[in-house]
This record gives structure tokens, C-alpha cells and sequence, in this order.
């Protein structure tokens, strides 16, 4: 059991000033800063609001500033923090509705954009869709393929923080897989949208906060060069 | 959310210093050469005042300040040039599993061993006139 | 097919990068490592006229400056649109107007040698 001193960034949302709160909690060895902040909830504060689920690091749901790096709550040990300090904020680029609560919706207003379901002309077929083992999709997709849209990424990108048109690493991520899906049809569209100058791959410059703090460890600035050289011959996404 | 202050800035980034440390350099170093470019046409078009002119339009250089300026150009145009060369093997998909390491022993590491080789007989040189 | 322009720039930008590294150490070594009087940076007219007058190295040079300027304004046209919040016609006349910077400033430093 170690003491540590837990300081919370606190406000009322929408733009409302913002107040550090400081509390004293004893955690045992492996206790995750979710397991601090249900304690402070309980024990201490109970006007204190985050946002959690499976604790388990499946649904992405916890995700906050932690001592200045974006990541999920639930899955951070204090211990690991090596500090007796664990400083919390919301996670950054969006907007607070309440204390460590922020609103998703311009994180899923971009992924909307790249349309993140699968259009294929034969999704009602009874046929099987066979994707063989060998080919480019099943080889270079896999490790793309457990995003929980927590928003850590679109935190904790540096383009993020000064430009609201960008799609963000998730959604393009996303975009990349339904346009290297050889049973997906809408390319055209989702091309356009990554393609755009101001808001697409383009604006991307290889900071690599993104990959370094995805939960699921996606290489995502992978991603984006993938894409950006496949701009050029982007018939060559789907070949098999 | 742009970060406030300086300082918030600093804070904000500290985790991943490299990308955001890599991509301010790139954007200044650049846009310094491109106002030294500027001067160095500007230069070079001189020499169309023959030749009385021009060496003493070119003496001012001689003047040790000018030369630590030269020497700082070599600085800018090497961190720039060897993280250009970085970023272009990042767009091919190379070193990205160690771009963090590849950052400091590359771009700063190296960059400053290829300063040092290049500014240290330049200033030996030029400005104490070894 | 969606608009190449975007991506071409950005392999040009990488191109252009990559001759420039070759051009600027070419240059470098000509211009202050060749001797020790280069060293000492002792350049004078008659020196750089020697080199200058061989149309060899007035091609060099004009490529150099012209690969230079289309990487540093390309540079400094995504720097601009990337902190500035401005729509698509005033992204596009900030692009004319750099368009009109390099051409004025390529003709500025080719009349360089015409008037040798």
C-alpha cells in the first residue's frame, strides 16, 4: 500500500474555467488509476465525473491525460507512473462536457466521413467472401484491425491540436481497411475524402504521438504512408 | 485545444518530444533557408557590378561575425538536410519501429558530429585565421 | 480517380529533397573546401568569375537555384496552409501568389549570369 497525491483537472464543461483538484489516496501494488479515481469517487468526492466500462482495456471508454500522456485509465498502473503524483486531465483536442468526460463527436464526426461500414454490392449473397490467407489484404491488415475507437490518437495528435478539419489517425486507419477490402465498392468516395489537402493523409507530418500511444499498439503512422504512396497508383490498394 | 502558453506546450508534447521536436526544426531550419537563399541570390547578382564592387560588397563577409553566421547556415542545413533524409525513409516505410532513436542518433547525433567536422575548421579558418 | 496534384508535390517534395542534399554538398565543397584559401573564405571576384564563366556551371547553378526554390516554396506553401483557416479560393491565390514569388525570383538569379 503506497500514498499518492492525485491532482484532477475539474470544471463545469463547455469552456467553463478549470480547477485542480487535489486528492490523497493509499493504492495497493497493482491498482490502475481507474481503481484510484473509483476510489476518490467513493471515499472522497462523488461529484466526480469519468467515463469507464469493461476496466478491462477492450472498449476504449476510459481514456484520459494521464501525466501528460493520453491513455487509458484502466490499464495504467500508478506504481508504473514511477511518481507519487498522477496528474489527470481529459483527453485533449475535444471538448469537456464535465471534469474528465469529453464529447466523442467530432472524433466520430471524422470517422463518419470516411464511411466506416463495409459497402459491397453482395453483402446479402449467401456466398462465402473468400479472402485467402496469402493475399495483401489478409498480410497487411491484421495488425490494423483492433482499433476501439478510444480517441487516444486523435488526443494525442500534434495536427490535431491546431486544425479541426483533419480526419485524424482513426479514421483514416479505418479508411484504409475498407479500401484495401476487396469486397468493398466505395472506393471513389473514401479516396476523395483522403485525398483531400486540407484535410486528408496530406496533413500528416510523421510525429508518431499516435502510434506511440494507441492502447492497441496500431502502427498508424504506418498506415498513413502506406496510403500517401498509394495515392499514386491507388488502383493498386485492392491487388490482390 | 492548441496549448496556451509555451510552457503548456513544452508539457503537452514532453512524452513524445522527438515528432514534435523533429517537425518544429524542419519548418524553421526551412524557412531560414529560404530568407538565406534570398540573400545569397541577392549576392551572387553583384558580381554583375564587376569586379571593384563586388569584392567589397563581398568584404563585409570577412567580418568574424559573418562567419559564425556561415557556420550557423552549416548547422541549419545539416539538421534539416539529415532529418529531410530521415522523414523521406519514414514516407517508405522505413525505421519506423525505432524512429524515436533514429531521431536523436541521426538527425542531432550525427548532425552534430557533421557540424563539428564542417564548422570547426571553417572557424579555425576563418574566424581566428589558424 | 482523385486529383493527382497532392501527390505528386509530395513526391516531388521528397525528389527535390534528395537532389538537394547531392547539389548543396557539391556546392559546399566547391565553394569552401576545395583549398585553404577558400577556407579562409579569402572568395574573391576574380576566383568565382574562374568558375562562373564555364556555362557548365551556370546550368548547375540555375538547377540548383531552380530545385531549391521549388522545394522551399512548396515547403513554405504547406506551412502557410497549414496554420492559416482560410478557404479554398484563398488557399488557391496564396498559392498563385507563391506561383509569381518563384518564377520573379527564379528570373532574378538567372539575369545573374546574363549580365557577366
Amino acid at each position: 500500500m503506497k500514498p499518492y497525491q492525485v491532482k484532477i483537472a475539474r470544471s463545469a464543461g463547455n469552456g467553463a474555467p478549470t480547477e485542480v483538484g487535489t486528492f490523497e489516496v493509499v493504492l495497493e501494488e497493482r491498482m490502475t488509476v481507474l481503481d484510484a479515481l473509483f476510489n476518490i469517487q467513493r471515499t472522497q468526492d462523488d461529484s466526480l465525473s469519468f467515463r469507464c466500462a469493461c476496466r478491462v482495456g477492450m472498449c476504449g471508454t476510459c481514456a484520459m491525460y494521464i501525466n501528460s500522456v493520453p491513455r487509458l485509465a484502466c490499464k495504467t498502473q500508478v506504481s508504473r507512473l514511477n511518481s507519487s503524483t498522477v496528474t489527470i486531465g481529459p483527453l485533449p483536442n475535444l471538448p469537456v462536457i464535465k471534469d474528465l468526460v469529453v464529447s466523442l463527436e467530432p472524433f466520430f464526426e471524422q470517422w463518419k466521413k470516411i464511411k466506416p461500414a463495409l459497402h459491397s454490392p453482395t453483402r446479402d449473397s449467401k456466398e462465402l467472401a473468400c479472402i485467402p490467407a496469402t493475399s495483401r489484404y489478409a498480410r497487411e491488415t491484421p495488425q490494423k484491425r483492433d482499433c476501439i475507437t478510444c480517441g487516444i490518437c486523435y488526443g494525442a495528435c500534434g495536427i490535431k491540436s491546431s486544425s479541426a478539419e483533419y480526419l485524424g489517425p482513426a479514421a483514416i486507419n479505418k479508411a484504409f481497411l475498407r479500401l484495401m477490402d476487396p469486397r468493398d465498392t466505395a472506393t471513389e468516395e473514401r479516396l476523395e475524402v483522403i485525398n483531400n489537402e486540407r484535410a486528408g493523409v496530406w496533413r500528416c507530418h510523421a510525429q508518431f504521438n499516435c502510434t506511440a500511444a494507441c492502447p492497441k499498439n496500431i502502427d498508424l503512422t504506418d498506415t498513413i504512408m502506406r496510403l500517401k504512396r498509394a495515392m499514386l497508383f491507388p488502383s493498386g490498394l485492392k491487388k490482390a | 485545444m492548441r496549448p496556451a502558453t509555451a510552457t503548456a506546450a513544452v508539457r503537452k508534447y514532453r512524452w513524445q518530444f522527438s515528432g514534435m521536436v523533429a517537425h518544429v526544426i524542419q519548418r524553421v531550419t526551412g524557412l531560414l533557408l529560404l530568407v538565406y537563399l534570398f540573400l545569397h541570390v541577392h549576392t551572387i547578382r553583384q558580381l554583375s557590378e564587376g569586379p571593384v564592387a563586388f569584392d567589397q560588397a563581398l568584404s563585409v563577409f570577412k567580418n568574424p561575425l559573418f562567419r559564425l553566421l556561415e557556420i550557423t547556415l552549416l548547422g541549419t542545413v545539416i539538421l534539416h538536410a539529415l532529418n529531410g533524409i530521415r522523414l523521406t525513409l519514414i514516407d517508405l516505410g522505413v525505421g519506423h519501429a525505432r524512429q524515436r532513436q533514429i531521431f536523436w542518433a541521426w538527425s542531432i547525433g550525427l548532425g552534430v558530429l557533421v557540424f563539428l567536422a564542417g564548422a570547426i575548421p571553417l572557424f579555425l579558418a576563418s574566424v581566428l585565421r589558424v | 480517380m482523385p486529383a493527382y496534384r497532392n501527390v505528386l508535390w509530395w513526391y516531388v517534395q521528397r525528389i527535390t529533397g534528395a537532389l538537394l542534399v547531392v547539389l548543396l554538398t557539391l556546392h559546399f565543397w566547391v565553394e569552401h573546401f576545395m583549398s585553404k584559401t577558400l577556407m579562409r573564405g579569402d572568395l574573391t571576384y576574380a576566383v568565382i568569375l574562374s568558375r562562373i564563366s564555364n556555362p557548365v556551371w551556370q546550368a548547375i547553378d540555375i538547377g540548383f537555384l531552380l530545385v531549391a526554390l521549388v522545394h522551399g516554396l512548396n515547403g513554405l506553401r504547406n506551412i502557410v496552409l497549414d496554420y492559416s483557416r482560410v478557404g479554398p479560393r484563398v488557399a488557391q491565390a496564396i498559392t498563385v501568389a507563391l506561383v509569381a514569388v518563384g518564377l520573379v525570383w527564379s528570373w532574378w538569379g538567372i539575369e545573374a549570369f546574363s549580365k557577366l
